[in-house]
C-alpha cells in the first residue's frame, strides 16, 4: 500500500502533503472501541499461548489467561497438545486450578466429572440416573478453542475457526521465528521465572514501545549509563540496523548495537570464563551455519511485533512478550525467558544477568517504560486533545502495509504499519489492494 | 539495666538488635537515602526478589531462574546510583514509601553470622497506592556491634500470578 492521496477515519489521519500520519487517541481511551477491537481484532487472531517446552511430557497441562479465556493446556497420551476451555462441561466449574501439573485425568472438584488429558469425559463418578446415550456423540467432552497451531513450537490459539491459518497470518513475520530455532542445534526452552506485571495502560502501547527505538536515549538514559559502566571501556559499534513492515501488521527491528549475546557476543561483565565458552559457542555457529549466517545469528539484535498481541525479542536473550488486554486502559504484560536445550550454566548464567538487568518489573529500563506507558495513558484521560503523530520517517508513496524498509531504527514504519492494519479491521479502511488500485491509476 | 539484659535469653538479645538494624534499614530507604543504605552492605553482598509464584523461592538460585531482581553488589551500586537519577523516570518524582517489618524470626546464630526472616508489608505511593507484601531473608554479618547485610532476599506473597503493582521500581 504505497501512499498516494490523503487519508482520515475514525483513526487515522494521513496528510501527505504535510508528511503526517496521526492515530486518534479514541483507540487508546475509549471504552467502547476497546470492545470493538476485541470482536473484530482480537478474537478474531492469532495470539501466544506457549511454548512447546512447557508441557514436554505426556499428562502435562498448564492453565493460562488469553484475552478473557483461561485456556487449559495438555498434551495428551498420545503426546498431542490440546487447548481446551478450562470449564467443566457439567455446570461449568473450573476444572483444573493448579498454574501447572501432570495428571493422567482431570477430575472436576464440584461432582467428580472426570476426563482425559484429550478432553474426553471418562467418568461422571458412581452415580446412575444417567441415560446411557447421553453423551455418545462427546457432547459432554471438554471444548477445545476453535484453533491451535504452532510454528517452530511457539504454540498460537485462535478463538474464531474462520480466519487465515497462523502460516498465512504470520507470512513474513514467520520467518523471523524461524530464525530464532538457528540458536542452538538442540532448541530452545522457556527458563523458570515467568514475569507477568500489570500496567495500567492499553496494550497498544505496549506494541508500539517495544518496537520504538526513538525512545531509547531520552527514556533509558540511566540505563544505557549503566551499560556503559558495564562495558568497561569497550568500543562500541554504531547503531546500524533497519525497521520493516512484513505484511498484516507485523513489523520488525534489526540492530547492531552490542549489548551482549549468550549467543555469541561476549561482554568484559561476564567475565573470562564465559568469553572462552561464548567463543566456543560462536565457533559452533559458523561451523553449523557458514560464516555469514553464524555472524549474523550472533550479533543481530531482533525486536519484531506479531499483530496485534505478540513480540519477540531476540537480544541480551530471547524473550517472548504478551499481553492480555483487561480494559481500555489496563493489561498485564508476561515475560517469557528462553534459552537453548543444555546450554552450559555459565551461559544461562550470563543470559539471565542480561535479561534481569535490562528488562522486567525489576530491571533498570522495564520499569521506566510502564512509567511511560503509564502516563501516556493519564495524558489520553485528560481529554481535549485529538490526535497521536508516529510521522517519523513518513513520506508519500511509503509502502506501509507491507515490506517499506527503514534504516532509521528510529524512524516509526513499524507502528504506522501496525495501524494500518488495525484501521483496515476496525473501518474497513482502504485495503492492501484498494490502495495498490489507486496507486495504479494515480500513476495512469 | 544490664543485670535485666542478661536474664533475657541470648536469641531475644539477637533479635532486638537485628531488629534495630532491621528499622534502621528501611528508614534509609523510606527517606531514600540510598547511599547509606548501600553502606549497609557487605562488599560481597546481594539484593534479591525472587520470581512471584516460583517453587522454591528461599533456596532458588538467581543463576538458574529468571528473578525479578537478581543484584550482586556491582549491580546493586549501579541500581543505587541510577534510581537517585532524575531519568529514572519511574522514581522520579520519587514515590513516598513505608517499609514495615515484623514478625523477625533469628533462624540462626554464630558469633559472624545471623540469619532471620521478617515479614514485610511495604507501601508505594504514586498515583494511587501500591502494596507489596512477603518475606523478607537476611543473612547478615557481624561487624563490631554492628551488622552488614550479606544477603537481602525479597519473596512476595501473591495469589495472582501476575505483579499487580506493575513494577519493583523502588528498593523494597
Ligand atoms: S460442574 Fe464439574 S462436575 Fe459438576
Ligand atoms: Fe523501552
Amino acid at each position: 500500500m504505497a501512499w498516494s492521496e490523503n487519508y482520515r477515519s475514525r483513526f487515522l489521519d494521513v496528510d501527505l502533503d504535510k508528511g503526517r500520519f496521526r492515530v486518534s487517541r479514541t483507540a487508546f481511551s475509549d471504552p467502547a472501541v476497546f470492545q470493538e477491537e476485541k470482536e473484530k481484532i482480537l478474537y478474531r487472531s492469532w495470539l501466544y499461548l506457549g511454548h512447546e517446552s512447557e508441557f514436554p511430557n505426556r499428562n502435562d497441562f498448564l492453565v493460562r489467561q488469553v484475552l478473557d479465556a483461561e485456556i487449559l493446556v495438555t498434551r495428551d497420551s498420545q503426546l498431542r497438545v490440546n487447548a481446551f476451555y478450562n470449564t467443566c462441561g457439567h455446570r461449568g466449574a473450573l476444572l483444573c486450578r493448579e498454574r501447572a501439573g501432570n495428571k493422567a485425568l482431570l477430575t472436576c472438584p464440584y461432582h467428580a466429572w472426570t476426563y482425559r488429558t484429550d478432553g474426553s469425559l471418562l467418568t461422571r463418578g458412581k452415580v446412575g440416573g444417567y441415560c446411557k446415550e447421553m453423551d455418545d456423540d462427546r457432547a459432554y467432552d471438554l471444548k477445545p478453542v476453535p484453533q491451535l497451531a504452532q510454528r517452530g513450537g511457539f504454540y498460537f490459539v485462535n478463538f474464531s475457526a474462520d480466519t487465515p491459518t497462523l502460516d498465512e497470518h504470520l507470512g513474513k513475520a514467520g520467518e523471523w521465528i524461524d530464525t530464532l530455532l538457528e540458536h542452538s542445534a538442540e532448541g530452545l526452552e522457556v527458563i523458570s521465572g515467568l514475569q507477568e506485571y500489570q500496567i495500567r495502560a492499553n496494550y497498544k502501547l505496549m506494541c508500539e514501545n517495544s518496537m520504538d527505538g526513538y525512545h531509547l536515549v531520552p527514556t533509558h538514559g540511566s540505563y544505557l549509563d549503566y551499560q556503559r559502566h558495564m562495558l568497561k571501556g569497550m568500543e562500541v559499534p554504531s547503531l546500524g540496523g533497519h525497521v520493516i513492515a512484513l505484511g498484516n501488521g507485523h513489523s520488525g527491528l534489526q540492530s547492531n548495537l552490542a549489548v551482549g549475546r549468550p549467543i555469541a557476543q561476549w561482554m568484559p561483565s561476564w567475565g573470562e570464563p564465559a568469553r572462552t565458552l561464548i567463543e566456543q559457542k560462536k565457533e559452533e555457529l559458523v561451523g553449523r551455519l557458514g560464516q555469514e549466517r553464524g555472524e549474523f545469528i550472533a550479533n543481530t539484535n531482533r525486536i519484531f511485533c506479531l499483530f496485534p498481541l505478540t513480540l519477540i525479542l531476540d537480544s541480551q536473550s530471547i524473550q517472548v512478550r504478551t499481553m492480555v488486554p483487561i480494559a481500555h486502559d489496563r493489561m498485564i504484560s508476561r515475560i517469557w525467558l528462553f534459552g537453548a536445550v543444555n546450554e552450559d550454566p555459565e551461559i544461562r548464567r550470563v543470559r539471565l544477568e542480561g535479561a534481569l538487568s535490562f528488562l522486567g518489573p525489576g530491571g533498570f529500563a522495564t520499569p521506566d517504560d510502564v512509567e511511560m506507558l503509564e502516563i501516556s495513558q493519564r495524558g489520553y484521560a485528560i481529554g481535549g486533545v485529538e490526535w497521536n503523530d508516529i510521522s517519523k520517517g513518513f513520506h508519500a508513496g511509503e509502502d506501509t502495509a507491507d515490506g517499506e524498509l527503514d534504516q532509521h531504527i528510529d524512524n516509526e514504519i513499524q507502528m504506522r504499519t501496525y495501524w494500518v492494519e488495525y484501521d483496515r479491521i476496525m473501518n474497513d479502511g482502504p485495503s492492501h489492494d484498494a490502495q495498490n488500485v489507486r496507486v495504479t491509476e494515480a500513476a495512469l | 539495666m544490664s543485670a535485666v539484659v542478661q536474664e533475657l535469653p541470648r536469641r531475644l538479645i539477637t533479635r532486638l538488635t537485628v531488629e534495630d538494624f532491621l528499622y534502621r534499614e528501611a528508614a534509609l530507604l523510606d527517606a531514600w537515602k540510598l547511599d547509606e543504605w548501600l553502606a549497609l552492605f557487605d562488599l560481597e553482598g546481594s539484593y534479591e526478589v525472587t520470581p512471584v509464584g516460583i517453587k522454591d523461592p528461599e533456596t532458588v538460585s538467581r543463576a538458574v531462574a529468571y528473578f525479578l531482581v537478581g543484584d550482586d553488589y556491582e549491580r546493586l551500586q549501579q541500581r543505587i546510583v541510577r534510581l537517585q537519577k532524575p531519568s529514572a523516570h519511574v522514581e522520579w518524582p520519587r514515590s513516598e514509601t513505608r517499609h514495615c517489618y515484623t514478625n523477625v524470626i533469628v533462624e540462626d546464630e554464630n558469633d559472624t553470622d545471623v540469619r532471620l526472616r521478617c515479614n514485610f508489608i511495604t507501601r508505594r505511593m504514586k498515583r494511587g497506592v501500591t502494596e507489596y507484601c512477603g518475606t523478607n531473608l537476611f543473612h547478615l554479618v557481624r561487624a563490631g556491634d554492628d551488622f552488614k547485610i550479606k544477603a537481602k532476599r525479597v519473596i512476595l506473597a501473591q495469589d495472582v500470578p501476575y505483579l499487580h503493582q506493575g513494577t519493583v521500581s523502588m528498593i523494597l
